[in-house]
This record gives structure tokens, C-alpha cells and sequence, in this order.
């Protein structure tokens, strides 16, 4: 269903206000600063993205994976169920939903297996735990919590039309495109629409690439100061990036983070 | 360190939340219908808060299928009169089934021509379906497909028996276009559409395209079949009716239901259909069929002989309908403006409007398990005849729905539609504009799961 943004459950139901974030965060960040909190979320963005590309799936699979991820918790706390759990189950879903076919459940297990030993083995001492029937649940409580919304529609696309408007050549598509994924590791997929974003990001490497397009800009048809708040997200990113060294810090970062407790003992 | 999925708090609060569809409705001993994709039953809210009927689907199986997956994707977001409303999706956690709850609708076109087909051969009243009555079906399926059309959703298996009609109440006589189980996107082909479900559409709604191997649904697919119905509601017969034994194969190619479609129209004519010769099992058909074994056959002879004279509307617009070059075919949008719907009688929103107060079609029956299996005895009999829906009875020759293991990749530049793009670039871009759908007033009055003021309260709430 790619027909009707205005129309999707995306635009009625799943772009938030910056106030509802803060609201539902507030448990989590009562035992995080919103850094550290954005440090987590960028973390297990890079998870679902090398868990992706290893399953061989394409960009618009892995977006959405990384939307479903950042929706559930956008309404839970980081306790409710345990992101390493969640990111591949995100995964799983976002492949069906995206016709990508269904990925089996032993090729998903031993992937998340592989790349958290050698790829993550700086942020995870011992093995990936979960097994098939452990994401087989959880997929039902994400489709729960997602309220079947599951077509997500996303920048890359009005990207590809705008950059195309421009008349420009792949070199800047090419940029746009990586600052889209980037964006993944913000919140403006929960703010924004799929459209704005693509124009705030385009608007940076345009920027970055000393390409003098304010005429083309002025004359698109957008709210200019949400182009600006999605760019300052997204700049925001990268002087965070600047100084962040996560081989070094995520350990304690995940040992901090709010962990889902048993059941009380009888 | 440790590992704890899933938070006890939180499993308990999700739990006590969510609703069972046994709490909610009585539904035993209500099954109406049985098929490849599960089971639907007749239900009814015990609390009784409305006295609508509602349809109850269990999808076959257990979990989160495919096409599971993308039935409840896209009709979470798709919303217009004439296209099955889902109402609310149960996911039972104990037995891992997955429950989507429906406006219940009590007819529909299989059993209707059904009815006239009995009728017929009865020799009783009314012989065929009234012919205001064809019209505002064709319209409101007509309607409904655009609306899937112009939002990239194919249906890709139309034909009667899923072409619901709604029974007495507010929405009397309303068509509701169901079972698109298998609809799926076509503006973003992640994976060729053939890879995936190699043969979809029941054969006799095959547009002759599929069955030279088309290796790409089109929207052109999904005319053809509205055209096979409406040329059915015309005439009480299947327009290609065609011996169903032979359909075994996955292969898309099928020799006697060509052979059925070139008995009716005529063998294409080159200069008719330029691309035929593009097609995969063109050289099949070469070897396989002479042209002047058709030489006396047409869409006109047809409906003559069905007592429908080409100087008709609604035979000039089935011709547009049944055009054999799926390039020259009509569109939905066109189909809606021709001259046929702009003469009287015009059509009606209430199909049944014309047949007076009371609806002369049963309602459906109730399935025992045991009576059933009878049925289906009865039906492998009655099958030469006419196919049963999937509505109540297993399909019997029912085509392989796996997906084929094809080592027949296409590499014909003409067909590879993806654009190549940077690293990461989530496969064809169409950059056609995509049309604003209609603005119908069952947009806004329309949540799906809750209404307005639910979704500013708990999330959690919201799924039930």
C-alpha cells in the first residue's frame, strides 16, 4: 500500500509530538540522560542494519525494521522487552510485510548469532541467547503494540524525486541517500513526515557538497522551519558522533539501560 | 550477564489488556465458510452492544505468514465503501492463531449466479440476474478496484465468489470486494511478482497474458477478470468455462483454457496484439494452436448466441473489458465514465434496489465439519460444471499456491523494471505521481480499531 501518505496510518496515528516522547520516556530517562538514551537507540540501529545487510535485505526492509523498532519504544520503556530481542524480531516482521519473503527461523538465529560475536562481541560478552520461539513471541506483542500498523512509508522515495527535480548527478543522490540512513538514528522518523525528511536531509548534502540550491528550495512548497528542526536533528547526530567512541562506552551504557524483571517469587 | 526477554509487569499488564475473540462474540457452530486460507464463522458480540453480524476469519495455520502479514498490512490502511472492511485483528497468544474480524456480508456474486443457474435449469423464475442489478455491480466493483488500483494494490485473484454483496441493514446491497490474501504491491516489485506466488488467479479469470507466462501482474489483470464476471452476470455462464481436471500443473501455461478463450474471441491477430510474440510461451503457443480453428469464433457471435447484441452498451463496454492486448485494455477510471453507466437505468448504490423489500437470494448456510466433507463429495461432481468458491468448499484442482522453484529467471532488459541506484536503494522508484484517492465520506467517519478518542488514551488499550 504505497498509494495515500496523508491517508496511511503513519500520518493518522504515528507521527508524534516531541511532548509525547518526552511523556513516555520519562521512566527510562529518569535512569538515563536523553545521550545516553539516543546512544542505546543508535547502537541497535546499527544491530538491525548489520543484521540486515547480512541477511541480504534491501535498505527499505531495513528502515523499516528500524521505524517498527523506534514505535514500540516510542509507547514502552527500554524494560518491557530487551532491544537485542526486539531488533531482530523487527527484522522478521519488516521482511513479510516488505515482500522481501520470509527469512527462516534458523538462517535469522545463527545470523544474530554471528554478527554478535563478531561484530558486537565489543558490546556483548557472551552469546546471543534467543532462539526461535523467543521471537516468534515476541513478534505477537510487536504487532500488538505497533496496532497492526505496519506500512511505513519512508523518505527514499520522494528523495529519488527530488533529487531528480534538481537534475543532479548520483553524487548527491548518493549523500542524501547515507544522510537518510543516518536519520534512522534520531527520532525525526517519529516526527516527521517520510517527505520532509527527504528535503532536510537533501538540504545537508547539499550543504556538505557546497551546492548552491537555495532558489530550488525556497520555491518547494514546505514548511521551511521543519526542514530546519529535522536538519538540526540530524546535524545534532553528527557532532554526537564527533566524540563518541562506542566501542567504549556501550557496555555501560547496556549495563545501565532498564532491564525487564521476573516474575515476582511466590 | 544475564538475559530476561520480556518484563514480567509488562507481560501481565499486555495480557489482562488484550481481548480474546471467545470473550467477545458467539460464533459456535457458525461456520460459513472453508477454504485453503482457514476458517470464517458468523459471529455475534455477546455483550451485545450492536446486533451486526460480524465475520469472523482464523487463518489457516499458525503465526505470522506472508500473506498473513500483508492482508493485515494493507487493509489496515485501506478504507473505501466497496472494499471489505477489517475491523479489528485478535491474536490469540496460546494457540499462536491470528483472527481478523469483518463486516459480515451475506451474499455474494458465486451464489447469486448460482441461484439464476438453478433457476434456469429449473426452468423457474428469474432466469438470469436483472440487468440494472448487473450494472450496479459492475459499477461498485469497478469503484472498489480503482480505489485498490490507484493505491498500487492489485487484487490478482477476482472472480465471483469474492465479490461480497451485503444482506438487509444500513448497507443493503453494497458490493465489498474480499479475499485479497495474496493483493500485493506492484510500484516497489521487491522480488519479481512470480517468484513469489507463481499462480494466483483461479484459471477461468486468467487473463491470457498470465497463461502465456507473463511474469509481471499488472492492473490490466485484474480488468480482464471484472470483465469474465461481468460477461457471467450477463449470462449465467461462466464466459470461459473450462474442464478443471487438467489444472494441475504450476505451470502458468494451459493449453484448453487458451483454447476455451480463443473459442469465445477469436485467435489474437498480430496487429491486435503487438506484444504477443514477447510473450514466454509464445513459441508454445505457436506449436501448439492453429489460427484457423478460431476463424469463426468472436466475442460477438458469443453474446448473440446469450441473446446480448453488440449494439448494446454493456456488450460495447465487456469488449473494452475483454480486449486480449492487455496494453489496449480499458482502465477502471475509464471503465467508470463509459457510456454504459451514464444511460438509464442508471446505477444504485442498493444492487438489490430493483428486486423489491425482500432480498430472493438465501443467506448462507451454516458448515458442520462432517457436512462438509459431503459437500465437497457433492461438489467433485458438480465441479465439471461450476467451481465451487472458496467461501465453502475446498477448491479442488486447486492450483499450487507454493512458490515455484523456477530456474526460468527472466533476463529480458525490457521486463527488469528496477532501476539501479546508489548502495542500499530499496528497488524500483516509480516516480509516477500517485493519485489522490477519493475523498469518501467513510474516510473520516472510519478508525480502524478505535475510534478518535480511544487513541489519545492508553496506547495499549487500542489493540484489543
Amino acid at each position: 500500500m504505497a498509494g495515500n501518505f496523508w491517508q496511511s496510518s503513519h500520518n493518522q496515528q504515528w507521527l508524534l509530538d516531541k511532548q509525547d516522547l518526552v511523556r513516555e520516556r520519562q521512566h527510562d530517562l529518569a535512569l538515563l540522560t536523553e545521550e545516553e538514551y539516543q546512544k542505546i537507540f543508535i547502537f541497535f540501529a546499527s544491530v538491525i542494519q548489520t543484521l540486515g545487510e547480512q541477511l541480504k535485505l534491501r535498505q527499505q526492509v531495513i528502515a523499516t525494521a528500524t521505524v517498527y523498532f523506534k514505535r514500540f519504544y516510542a509507547r514502552n520503556s527500554l524494560k518491557c522487552i530487551d532491544p537485542l530481542l526486539l531488533a531482530p524480531t523487527c527484522i522478521f516482521l519488516a521482511s513479510k510485510v516488505e515482500e522481501f519473503g520470509v527469512i527462516s527461523n534458523s538462517r535469522l538465529i545463527s545470523t544474530c548469532q554471528t554478527i554478535i560475536k563478531n561484530k558486537f562481541g565489543y558490546a556483548y560478552n557472551s552469546e546471543f541467547p534467543y532462539r526461535t520461539n523467543h521471537i516468534l513471541e515476541c513478534e505477537f506483542y510487536l504487532l500488538e503494540n505497533l496496532d497492526c500498523c505496519l506500512i511505513v512509508y519512508q523518505p527514499y522515495r520522494p528523495l529519488l524525486q527530488l533529487v531528480q527535480d534538481i537534475g543532479q548527478e548520483d553524487q548527491l543522490l548518493t549523500l542524501a541517500w547515507r544522510i537518510v540512513n543516518d536519520s534512522l538514528r534520531t527520532d525525526v522518523c517519529l516526527l516527521y513526515p517520510p517527505y520532509q525528511i527527504a528535503i532536510g536531509c537533501l538540504g545537508i548534502a547539499c550543504v556538505i557538497l557546497q551546492k548552491d540550491q537555495k532558489t530550488w528550495f525556497a520555491e518547494l512548497n514546505v514548511d521551511l522551519e521543519k526542514i530546519q528542526e529535522i536538519a538540526r536533528y540530524v546535524m545534532n547526530l553528527f557532532e554526537l558522533w564527533k566524540t563518541y567512541d562506542e566501542k567504549k562506552e556501550i557496555q555501560g551504557l547496556l549495563a545501565k539501560m532498564p532491564k525487564p524483571k521476573l516474575a515476582p517469587q511466590r | 550477564m544475564s538475559f530476561f526477554m520480556m518484563d514480567y509487569e509488562f507481560k501481565m499488564k499486555t495480557q489482562n489488556e488484550r481481548v480474546k475473540v471467545e470473550d467477545l462474540f458467539d460464533y459456535e457452530g457458525c461456520k460459513v465458510g472453508r477454504g485453503t486460507y482457514g476458517h470464517v464463522y458468523k459471529g455475534r458480540r455477546k455483550d451485545g452492544s450492536d446486533n451486526k453480524d460480524y465475520a469472523l476469519k482464523q487463518i489457516e495455520g499458525t503465526g505470522l505468514s506472508m500473506s498473513a502479514c500483508r492482508e493485515i498490512a494493507l487493509l489496515r490502511e485501506l478504507k473505501h465503501p466497496n472494499v471489505i472492511n477489517l475491523v479489528r485483528v485478535f491474536l490469540s497468544h496460546n494457540d499462536r492463531k491470528v483472527w481478523l474480524m469483518f463486516d459480515f456480508a451475506e451474499h455474494d456474486l458465486w451464489h447469486i449466479i448460482k441461484y439464476h443457474r438453478a433457476a434456469k435449469a429449473n426452468k423457474t423464475k428469474p432466469f438470469s440476474v436483472n440487468k440494472p442489478m448487473v450494472k450496479s455491480l459492475l459499477y461498485q466493483i469497478l469503484d472498489g478496484i480503482h480505489y485498490l488500483h490507484s493505491n498500487w494494490v492489485l487484487h490478482r485473484d477476482l472472480k465471483p465468489a469474492n465479490i461480497l454483496v451485503m444482506g438487509e441493514g444500513p448497507e443493503r446491497g453494497r458490493v465489498k470486494i474480499a479475499d485479497m490474501g495474496f493483493a500485493r504491491l506492484f510500484n516497489a516489485p521487491l522480488k519479481p511478482l512470480a517468484d513469489l506466488d507463481p499462480v494466483v488467479v483461479t484459471f477461468w479469470y486468467r487473463a491470457p497474458e498470465l497463461l502465456l507466462g507473463a511474469r509481471h501482474y499488472t492492473k490490466a489483470i485484474d480488468i480482464w477478470a471484472i470483465g469474465c464476471i461481468f460477461a457471467e452476470l450477463l449470462t449465467s455462464e461462466p464466459i470461459f468455462h473450462c474442464r478443471q481436471e487438467d489444472i494441475k500443473t504450476s505451470n502458468p501455461y494451459h493449453h484448453d483454457q487458451l483454447d476455451r478463450i480463443f473459442n469465445v474471441m477469436g485467435f489474437p491477430h498480430e496487429k491486435d496484439w503487438e506484444d504477443i510474440k514477447k510473450m514466454p510461451e509464445h513459441p508454445t503457443l505457436l506449436k501448439d494452436f492453429k489460427k484457423s480453428n478460431y476463424v469463426n469464433c468472436s466475442l460477438v457471435k458469443y453474446m448473440e448466441r446469450h441473446k446480448i447484441k453488440p449494439d448494446t452498451k454493456s456488450f460495447q463496454l465487456l469488449q473494452k473489458l475483454l480486449l486480449m492486448d492487455p496494453n489496449k485494455r480499458i482502465t477502471s477510471d475509464q471503465a467508470m465514465q463509459d457510456p454504459y453507466f451514464s444511460e438509464e437505468p442508471y446505477p444504485t448504490q442498493d444492487v438489490f434496489q430493483n428486486l423489491g423489500p425482500t432480498i430472493p437470494y438465501p443467506k448462507r448456510e451454516f458448515l458442520t465439519d462432517d457436512d462438509q466433507e459431503e459437500k465437497s463429495e457433492n461438489k467433485q461432481r458438480q465441479n465439471q460444471q461450476q467451481p465451487q468458491p472458496q467461501q465453502q468448499h475446498q477448491q479442488v484442482p486447486q492450483q499450487s499456491q507454493q512458490p515455484q522453484q523456477s530456474n526460468q529467471h527472466d533476463n529480458h532488459p525490457s521486463k527488469r523494471v528496477r532501476l539501479s541506484g546508489p548502495p542500499g536503494h530499496p528497488g524500483q522508484m516509480n516516480s509516477q505521481q500517485i493519485p489522490i484517492s477519493q475523498q469518501q465520506e467513510f474516510h473520516q467517519q472510519q478508525m480502524m480499531y478505535s475510534n478518535a478518542q480511544q487513541q489519545q488514551s492508553n496506547f495499549q488499550q487500542r489493540f484489543q
